[in-house]
C-alpha cells in the first residue's frame, strides 16, 4: 500500500464499503442504502481532494446520486439493497472520470457505468422485467463494442497515423455513442425501455449514466483530434440534427409521459452530441464543455423530478412546470443556459445551421413539455416525489447566474485530455 | 410664475368646475344645480383671457415639459392667440347661459357639462399654445368632446335629434342619421385627420429640432426636405386641419354633428372645433411667413391646394345650403362654406406682399373673416334652437306670426344673417371687401379662378341665409306648436352674442391694422359685389322656395351623395382591407395553428413512431443496418478523403 495517496486509498475505502455493504444488504435493505451513500460522499471527498478545481462537476454528480439513491428507497427490488451498491458504483465511476487520464481506467469507467444499468433497467416490484432487460441489454452490448474499439483505433491512430483508420475509429466511438445515449436514428431501444421499464430505475438511467459516455467521448476525441477531424465531424452534426428532430417530433403525439420522456432523451442527446463538433476548435472548448455538462445536469435533473412524478401519478404542479421550463430553455434556468452555451460554442465552431436548428427543435418541443407539467401536475401532497421534485428543481434553479460554472470550467477543459 | 397660475385657471377652471356635476350624476337635485359652477368655471376663463388681451405683452412663456426631446409648454400670447382667446370664452360663456335654459331637463347633464366645458378648455390649449405637441393635446381633447357631444342623445329615441327625412332612403343607404351615428361619423373622420397630422408634427420635430411655432425656420426647413418633403409634411399636416373644418371632401361629419344639442352645434360651429383648424392655418400661415419663400420648392403648390380645397368647400357648401330643410343642417353647411373661404384667404397670402403694421392682409382678413363668423353663427344657431324649442320642429316652419311673437329672436336672426353675409356697410361689409381684393389681386398674379368662385359663393351664400331667415319668420309654413313664451336665458345669450358684432364693426373702424378693410369697402369692386350680395338676400328674402328646382333641390339637399363617400365607399375600402387582413389572418392561423403545421408534425410523428413496434428484431435490423451502411460509406469515402 505504500505510495499510495491519501485521495486513492479513500477511493478504494468508499470500493470496499460498497462492496461490503452490498453484500450484506441481501439481508438488510437499509444497508445497502447507507453503504452507498457513505461511499458516494468518500468518493466525492476523495475526487475533490485530489483536484479541487473539479469541485462544480463533483457537487452536482453528489446531489443527483443522492437524489437516485432516495428514489430508489420508494420501491421494492427483487435484489434487495444490491440496486443501491450499484448506483453507489456508478456514481463513483462518475465522479472519479475528470480525474484521470489513463485511458485503461477511462475505458472501465464507462463500462461501469453501464454494466450496472443491465441490472437496474430489470427492476420491478415482485420480479424481474426480462423482456426489457433483453431489449436494453442487447443494445447495450454492441454499443459497448463500438465504442470501445472505436476509443482503442482512436488511440492508436495517435501513435501511427492512419486516416482511415482514425476515420473508423470515429465512426465506430460516436456510433457506440449513440446507441448508449439514445440518439436517433439508433434510437429504438429508447421509446419501448423507457415506458415498459419502472420508472425509479428509469430515472436513474435517463440521468446519472448518460454522464460518463459523453465524457469519455470528449476525452478521447479531443487527444486524438487530427487535420480529418474538420470534416468528419459533420457525421456527429448531422446525426445530432437528425437525433433532434426525432425525438422533438416523436414527443409532440406521443400520449403516455414516459413516452414523451423517452423522446425528450433522444432530442437532448441531439443537443450534447452537437458539442462534440466544436472538438474542432479547441481554444472554444470549454464553452462546449459548459453546455454539455449544464445540459446533461439538467436533462438529469429534469427526468429524475418527471419520471418520479410518473411513478407517484403526479407531482407538485408549480415543481412541474419548472422542470418543463428548463427542458424548453426558458431563462434563467439550467437548461437555458445549456442551450445557450451549446450555441455559443457551435457559433464559434461556425457551425451557425446547427445552432439554428437547436434553436428550432426548442420551439417544437414546447408544446410536449407544457402537456407533460400540465398532466402530471397536482396539488401539493408532503411525500417523498414531491421532496425529490423540489430537490431537482434546486438544482436547475441554481445556475441562474452561471458564470462561476462556467470559469470553473475553464480550468477543467484545459486538463481533460488522455495521456497517450 | 404668476403668469403660469393665470393661465392654469384658464385652461383648468372650465374642466375643474364641471368635474363635482360629472361626480354627482346619480344625485339630481345637485345636477338641477351645478351646471352654475360649470358657468362660473368658464367665466374665470373669460376674465383670464380678458386680462392676457389688455396686460399681456406679444411674448412666448416656457415651462419645461420633457426635456431630453426639447419639448416645452409654451404658451404665446400674440396677436392672434390674444383675440380668438377672447372670442372662444366670450362665445363659450353665451352659450353656457343660453344652455342653463335651453338643457333643463336633460337626462344627461353631468355628460353635456363635462364635454362641454373640456371643448372648451381644449379649445383654449389649441388657441395659446405655440408648441404643436401640447396644440396636438388640445386638439385631441376636441376630438373627444365633440364625440361626447355630438353623440350626447345616445339613446336615438327622438327624431328631433336626427339629421335627415327619417326613413328616406336613397339606393342602399338610409338618408338620416341618429344621434349615435353623428359622433361616430365625426369622430372617425377627425382620427382620420389626425394621425397623418402627427406624423407631420413628429417629422416637423424631426427636422427642425423644436415644435414651438414661432422658433421653427420654416424657411430652412423647406430647403432641407426639399420639394418632395416639403409637400409631404405639409399636406399631412392640412389633412388634420381640413378633416377638423370639414373641408371637401371631409364635410360629410359636420352636417350630421347636428344631431348633438343645439348649444354643442353653435359652440362647435363657431369658436372651437371647425374654427380650430382654419385657426391652425391661420397660426402656422402667419409665422411660416409663404409670401417670403417664393424661391422654396413646394410652398406654392402646397398653398394652391389649400387655396383651393378651400373655395371650392366654400362653393360647395353653399350650394348645399340651398337645398336644405333643416335649419341646422342648413346653417351647418354654411358654416362650411365660411371655413373655405377663411381657408381661401389664408392661403391667398402665399401672393399677397401687402403689409399692415407688419401683418399681411390676407391672414388679417382670413382671421378677421373667422370671428365676425363666430359671433354672427353662433347666435344663428341658439335662434334655432331656440326656434327647435319653441315650433318643436327641426324643419324651418314660421310664418310672419311667429316672427312677431319672438322679436328678440326675429331682430337678433335679421342682425347676425344682415351682417355676415356682407351686405354693406354692415360688420363682414368690410372684411369681404378686403377678401374681393386679395382675390382680385390673384386673378392679376396667379389666376381668376379664385376670385371668379369667391363672388359665386358670396352671392349663394348670400341668398342662402335670406332663406334661412324667410323660411324661419316670413314666409315659412305655419308651425304646428309655438311656445313662444319663457326662454329668458336663451334670448339673453343670442342678444349678447350677436352684439359683438357691433363691437367688431366699431374695431373695424378704430384699429389700425384694420384700415385698410375700409379702403377695401370704398373700392368699385367692393360695392359692385356688397350690391349683388344685397340683391340675392332680397329676391331670397322674397322667394325663398323655388318648386319648380325640385330636383335640383332635392340634389343639393341630399348634399350631393357626398354621404356615398363617406358610407358607402370608404367602409366598401376598409371592409376590402379588413377582409384581406382577416384572409391572411386566417392563413397564417391555418398554416401555423389549425391546418398545415399540425398535420405536417403530426404525420412526420407518426411516422417516426410507427418504428416502435416492440420486436426487437426489427430494431436490430434498423440499428446494424445503419452501423453497417454507415461503415461501408466510411470505408469509401475514406479512401477519397
Amino acid at each position: 500500500m505504500m505510495g499510495l495517496s491519501m485521495p486513492m486509498m479513500m477511493m478504494f475505502g468508499a470500493l470496499v464499503i460498497l462492496t461490503l455493504c452490498s453484500v450484506f444488504s441481501v439481508k438488510y435493505r437499509d444497508l445497502g442504502f447507507f453503504g452507498a451513500l457513505v461511499a458516494i460522499i468518500l468518493g466525492f471527498s476523495a475526487v475533490t481532494l485530489k483536484n479541487p478545481e473539479l469541485i462544480y462537476y463533483t457537487a452536482f454528480v453528489l446531489a443527483i446520486s443522492i437524489i437516485n439513491l432516495l428514489s430508489l428507497k420508494g420501491i421494492k427490488s427483487v435484489i434487495q439493497g444490491v440496486d443501491f451498491g450499484l448506483v453507489g458504483l456508478m456514481a463513483l465511476a462518475t465522479l472519479y472520470i475528470f480525474s484521470t487520464q489513463d485511458l485503461a481506467m477511462v475505458l472501465a469507467a464507462f463500462v461501469l457505468v453501464s454494466v450496472p444499468t443491465y441490472i437496474l433497467v430489470m427492476i420491478r416490484e415482485g420480479g424481474a422485467n426480462v423482456e426489457v432487460g433483453i431489449k436494453y441489454i442487447t443494445f447495450m452490448v454492441l454499443a459497448t463494442v463500438l465504442f470501445l474499439i472505436g476509443a482503442v483505433i482512436l488511440v492508436y491512430t495517435k501513435n501511427e497515423f492512419n486516416g482511415i483508420l482514425y476515420i473508423f475509429g470515429y465512426v465506430m466511438l460516436v456510433l457506440g455513442l449513440s446507441i448508449e445515449v439514445g440518439v436517433a436514428p439508433l434510437h429504438e431501444w429508447v421509446p419501448d425501455v423507457f415506458t415498459s421499464a419502472d420508472p425509479i430505475p428509469m430515472s436513474i438511467i435517463a440521468s446519472l449514466a448518460k454522464i460518463v459516455p459523453f465524457v469519455i467521448a470528449l476525452k478521447i476525441l479531443i487527444s486524438t483530434s487530427c487535420s480529418l477531424t474538420v470534416s468528419i465531424s459533420l457525421f456527429t452534426a448531422v446525426l445530432a440534427a437528425i437525433s433532434m428532430f426525432t425525438g422533438n417530433i416523436g414527443a409532440l403525439t406521443s400520449k403516455e409521459p414516459a413516452r414523451v420522456l423517452g423522446y425528450s432523451t433522444v432530442a437532448n442527446m441531439g443537443y450534447v452530441l452537437a458539442c462534440i463538433v466544436v472538438v474542432i476548435k479547441p481554444e472554444f472548448f470549454y464553452f462546449a464543455l459548459t453546455g454539455v455538462l449544464l445540459m446533461l445536469f439538467s436533462n438529469a435533473a429534469g427526468k429524475i423530478g418527471f419520471f418520479n412524478a410518473i411513478k407517484n401519478k403526479g407531482a407538485y404542479s408549480p415543481l412541474m412546470y419548472m422542470l418543463a421550463f428548463s427542458f424548453i430553455g426558458i431563462p434563467p434556468l439550467m437548461g437555458f443556459w445549456g442551450k445557450l452555451f451549446i450555441l455559443v460554442a457551435l457559433i464559434k465552431a461556425e457551425y451557425i445551421w446547427l445552432a439554428a436548428i437547436i434553436v428550432i427543435n426548442s420551439a417544437i418541443s414546447v408544446p410536449y413539455y407544457t402537456r407533460l407539467a400540465r398532466e402530471l401536475g397536482e396539488g401539493w401532497k408532503a411525500n417523498l416525489t414531491n421532496y425529490i421534485c423540489i430537490a431537482a428543481v434546486i438544482i436547475i434553479s441554481i445556475t441562474i447566474l452561471p458564470d462561476w460554472f462556467f470559469k470553473g470550467m475553464e480550468v477543467i477543459a484545459q486538463t481533460i485530455s488522455i495521456a497517450i | 410664475m404668476n403668469e403660469w397660475i393665470l393661465f392654469l385657471i384658464l385652461f383648468l377652471a372650465p374642466v375643474l368646475s364641471s368635474v363635482p356635476i360629472a361626480l354627482a350624476y346619480k344625485r339630481k337635485e345637485l345636477v338641477d344645480k351645478l351646471p352654475l359652477l360649470s358657468v362660473f368655471g368658464i367665466f374665470l376663463s373669460v376674465i383670464v383671457s380678458l386680462y392676457i388681451f389688455f396686460c399681456f405683452p406679444d411674448k412666448a412663456f416656457s415651462y419645461p415639459w420633457i426635456p431630453e426631446l426639447g419639448i416645452d409648454f409654451v404658451i404665446i400670447t400674440d396677436y392672434l392667440s390674444k383675440y380668438m382667446g377672447v372670442i372662444t370664452t366670450l362665445i363659450a360663456f353665451f352659450i353656457a347661459i343660453y344652455g342653463l335654459d335651453y338643457m333643463k331637463g336633460d337626462y344627461r347633464l353631468p355628460w353635456y357639462w363635462f364635454f362641454f366645458n373640456l371643448f372648451t378648455a381644449s379649445m383654449l390649449l389649441v388657441v395659446y399654445s405655440d408648441n404643436l405637441f401640447l396644440l396636438f393635446v388640445g386638439w385631441e381633447g376636441l376630438g373627444v368632446a365633440s364625440w361626447g357631444l355630438i353623440g350626447h342623445w345616445h339613446r336615438d329615441d327622438d327624431n328631433l335629434t336626427y339629421v335627415g327625412t327619417v326613413d328616406r332612403k336613397v339606393g342602399p343607404l338610409n338618408f338620416f342619421w341618429p344621434p349615435s351615428a353623428g359622433g361616430w361619423r365625426a369622430i372617425s373622420t377627425i382620427r382620420f385627420g389626425d394621425v397623418p397630422m402627427f406624423l407631420a408634427i413628429a417629422a416637423i420635430w424631426f427636422f427642425a429640432g423644436t415644435l414651438n411655432i414661432s422658433q421653427i425656420e420654416w424657411g430652412d426647413l423647406f430647403v432641407q426636405v426639399g420639394f418632395a418633403g416639403t409637400l409631404i409634411i405639409l399636406l399631412l399636416f392640412l389633412i388634420g386641419l381640413f378633416t377638423k373644418s370639414a373641408q371637401v371632401p371631409f364635410s360629410e361629419w359636420l352636417m350630421t354633428a347636428m344631431t348633438g344639442p343645439t348649444t354643442v352645434s353653435a359652440l362647435l360651429h363657431s369658436a372651437t372645433m371647425v374654427a380650430a383648424g382654419a385657426y391652425v392655418f391661420i397660426r402656422i400661415t402667419w409665422y411660416i411667413e409663404p409670401w417670403t419663400l417664393h424661391g422654396i420648392p413646394g410652398v406654392e403648390t402646397v398653398y394652391i391646394i389649400a387655396l383651393f380645397v378651400g373655395l371650392i368647400s366654400g362653393l360647395y357648401g353653399a350650394l348645399v345650403a340651398l337645398g336644405m330643410l333643416e335649419r341646422k343642417v342648413l346653417l351647418a353647411a354654411t358654416t362650411m362654406s365660411s371655413l373655405g373661404l377663411m381657408f381661401g384667404a389664408t392661403a391667398a397670402s402665399y401672393w399677397i406682399h401687402a403689409e399692415v403694421n407688419g401683418m399681411n392682409l390676407a391672414v388679417l382678413v382670413g382671421f378677421w373673416y373667422l370671428a365676425i363668423h363666430a359671433f354672427a353663427k353662433a347666435s344663428l344657431f341658439l335662434v334655432s334652437g331656440h326656434l327647435i324649442h319653441a315650433t318643436h320642429s327641426r324643419f324651418s316652419v314660421g310664418d310672419i306670426e311667429l316672427g312677431k311673437k319672438m322679436k328678440i329672436t326675429f331682430a337678433t336672426t335679421i342682425i347676425a344673417t344682415t351682417f355676415l353675409v356682407g351686405i354693406p356697410p354692415l360688420t363682414a361689409y368690410w372684411v369681404k371687401s378686403a377678401m374681393d381684393l386679395v382675390m382680385e389681386h390673384l386673378a392679376i398674379e396667379y389666376s381668376i379662378a379664385p376670385l371668379i368662385l369667391l363672388l359665386a359663393t358670396s352671392i349663394i351664400y348670400s341668398a342662402v341665409l335670406a332663406r334661412f331667415m324667410s323660411t324661419n319668420f316670413i314666409k315659412g309654413e305655419k308651425p304646428h306648436e309655438a311656445h313662444v313664451e319663457g326662454g329668458g336665458l336663451m334670448k339673453a345669450g343670442y342678444v349678447m352674442m350677436v352684439s359683438m358684432l357691433f363691437v367688431i364693426f366699431g374695431l373695424i373702424f378704430t384699429r389700425p391694422e384694420l384700415k385698410e378693410f375700409v379702403h377695401a369697402g370704398f373700392e368699385p369692386l367692393s360695392i359692385a359685389v356688397g350690391i349683388a350680395a344685397l340683391a340675392s338676400f332680397g329676391i331670397a328674402l322674397y322667394k325663398p322656395r323655388m318648386p319648380s328646382m325640385q330636383k335640383f333641390s332635392t340634389f343639393l339637399s341630399d348634399r350631393m351623395y357626398f354621404p356615398y363617400l363617406n358610407d358607402y365607399i370608404c367602409p366598401k375600402i376598409g371592409f376590402f382591407f379588413s377582409r384581406i387582413c382577416d384572409y391572411v389572418s386566417r392563413g397564417l392561423d391555418g398554416f401555423y395553428n389549425t391546418l398545415v403545421m399540425p398535420g405536417l408534425f403530426g404525420m412526420i410523428s407518426e411516422s417516426i413512431r410507427s418504428i416502435q413496434t416492440g420486436e426487437l428484431s426489427k430494431y436490430i435490423n434498423i440499428v446494424l443496418g445503419v452501423v453497417l451502411v454507415v461503415l461501408i460509406l466510411v470505408s469509401i469515402g475514406g479512401v477519397w478523403l
